[in-house]
């Protein structure tokens, strides 16, 4: 008798399991319906940015943006409540993706923290102008790895992967690399938020499916676009020191303030990892690129190409975290001279002069994420 | 070592015992090396078949915009494959056979219909309580409509479909929401 009772209990343990995780997953999954029909704080910058665009709910809708640009009445499909709320948390993703701003972030980002290993990586760090990227004018800006730029293309041969590759996907890659973090689901809110957002942009700015336009990824640095003196490290440190140390920190680590990030890692355990796009040794026009567009904060545009390159070559010679294809021996590797050389630097560097370095306070940097 | 030896050997009696385990073993590594590698063989090959009206398509739609060929076209070209002639294409998620020639995307869907519903794919439906993506859409008729399975959003079965109807919206110059003007939905 002892024994089909033991085996009862068994069969009833396990049924209770089960059913405990079914049950928790009902719980969860019910809680993502009724985050979804929360009304959404949003970020200043994308309060800012919507109302601009004129999102609301209604049967259609007519962007002002392209209305101011071309003088034509334009209806759209409009856009439910549901759709609304999609997009403004599209938007806070872009803009805050760790939540910083947000009451509760695990609500109000999907936690979206948790597919990012360090504490700086946000999508705005990149994707400025929370997506959109303009100048005082309202232009758009050539190169500003523009989000709805990115949607009308999606699918498209992408060189770096060659692959036809999806937007979705594309999202995916950037958690892995850019934010040296994890993939999200497909179907996930974080991945298909972000694209709501991509795709009101598109509409907003009145851009048509498949069609390239300039500020759609980066405006490339090629070697040939340079004095071709080859990249040089040496060239390269000095002039960090001289236009990015202020914000980014003497060995490039970044800058946090108040558990603020003033300026992101470039180097070191929060910075990308050596399979992101932005890594010079992997791709070696993007970096350039970016920091001859958007850097140093206030003087944008004022470094030349062959700098940029330099700034870039420097910047990705500094350890960082190995991506998915180095392999365990190159990260632990990485791991080391990431723990290893900052103290050891520190010891050995000679402090830098002030007019390289000033002081910590009076780094008065715009906090990233909220500068246009 | 004799075969009598071998036969007395304590590691060939061990193995002699556990034959069915190696069996289930054998068949279960079987189904895996096929699951991986039996799918990567049609879909590997960039090779396309050219089905009767492709060309005229191609020019109808100004698909030399992304080029005469390349992975994007080979892309569409099966897409346009997959959309007029679906029971061949997709056989693994159709039930119909070779001879339903009904049995296929385009004969409830035009082209156009498929851009217009892409631009305006991935909003929120009322009627199931949720927003719908393109490629659920896609999955739904393979379900449904072509009395089939459901592929993954992964498969070139959807992906196709939805560079196919991208290009189209390319050639009609539509943007995000994008309304018809004939009334149809």
């Amino acid at each position: 008798m002892a024994k089909p009772a033991a085996k009862l209990a068994k069969i009833a343990l396990l049924l209770f399991v089960l059913g405990s995780f079914y049950l928790v997953a009902v719980h969860r999954h019910a809680e993502r319906d009724a985050v979804r029909s929360t009304p959404v704080a949003l970020t200043p910058d994308c309060v800012q940015k919507l109302d601009r665009y004129g999102l609301a709910v209604g049967r259609l809708y007519e962007s002002p943006y392209a209305f101011e640009r071309t003088g034509l009445h334009k209806s759209l499909r409009g856009y439910t409540e549901e759709d609304v709320r999609a997009i403004q948390r599209g938007c806070n993703i872009v803009d805050d993706t760790h939540g910083r701003l947000a009451q509760d972030p695990y609500r109000d980002r999907w936690n979206a923290k948790r597919f990012i290993r360090g504490s700086h990586a946000t999508c705005n760090n990149c994707h400025q102008g929370v997506g959109d990227k303009q100048d005082a004018a309202g232009n758009r800006m050539k190169g500003s790895l523009h989000l709805g730029a990115s949607w009308v293309m999606g699918d498209m041969y992408d060189r770096f992967t060659g692959l036809l590759l999806p937007y979705e996907l594309r999202q995916m890659q950037c958690y892995i690399n850019a934010s040296n973090g994890y993939k999200p689901n497909i179907a996930d809110d974080v991945i298909r938020d972000v694209t709501a957002y991509s795709r009101f942009l598109s509409a907003a700015l009145d851009m048509t499916i498949a069609t390239h336009y300039e500020e759609q990824g980066i405006d490339e640095v090629t070697a040939s676009a340079t004095h071709k003196q080859g990249d040089d490290y040496v060239r390269g440190e000095l002039l960090y020191k001289q236009k990015c140390m202020h914000c980014h920190g003497p060995q490039a680590i970044g800058l946090e303030a108040d558990g603020r990030v003033v300026a992101p890692a470039l180097a070191g355990p929060n910075a990308w990892n050596m399979q992101s796009r932005n890594n010079f040794y992997f791709v070696s026009t993007v970096l350039a690129g970016f920091i001859c567009r958007n850097m140093p904060k206030g003087q944008e545009n004022t470094l030349d190409n062959q700098e940029c390159r330099d700034i870039a070559y420097y910047i990705s010679n500094l350890p960082r975290p190995a991506g998915d294809r180095q392999g365990p021996v190159v990260a632990l590797q990485q791991q080391l001279l990431m723990r290893a050389l900052p103290p050891l630097l520190r010891l050995t560097e000679s402090s830098p002069s002030k007019s390289a370095a000033p002081a910590a306070e009076t780094r008065a940097q715009p906090v990233l994420g909220h500068a246009e | 070592m004799t075969l009598a030896q071998l036969q007395d050997h304590p590691v060939w009696r061990a193995l002699l015992a556990r034959i069915p385990m190696l069996i289930a073993l054998g068949a279960v590594a079987a189904v895996v090396l096929w699951a991986h590698f039996a799918p990567g063989v049609a879909s590997s090959s960039s090779a396309v078949s050219s089905e009767a009206g492709w060309e005229s398509f191609s020019a109808r739609y100004g698909m030399s915009y992304f080029g005469e060929d390349g992975q994007f076209v080979r892309a569409v070209q099966n897409g346009y494959n997959l959309f007029f002639h679906t029971y061949k294409y997709a056989p693994r998620f159709t039930r119909s056979t070779a001879t339903d020639r009904v049995n296929a995307c385009g004969s409830c869907h035009t082209a156009e219909d498929l851009a217009y519903a892409f631009v305006n794919s991935d909003r929120f439906e009322p009627r199931i309580g949720r927003r719908l993506s393109f490629e659920d859409q896609v999955r739904r008729c393979y379900i449904a409509s072509l009395e089939g399975f459901a592929p993954t959003i992964y498969e070139p079965a959807v992906r196709d479909i939805r560079l196919f109807a991208r290009a189209v919206a390319h050639h009609l110059d539509l943007t995000e929401g994008a309304i018809r003007r004939d009334g149809k939905r």
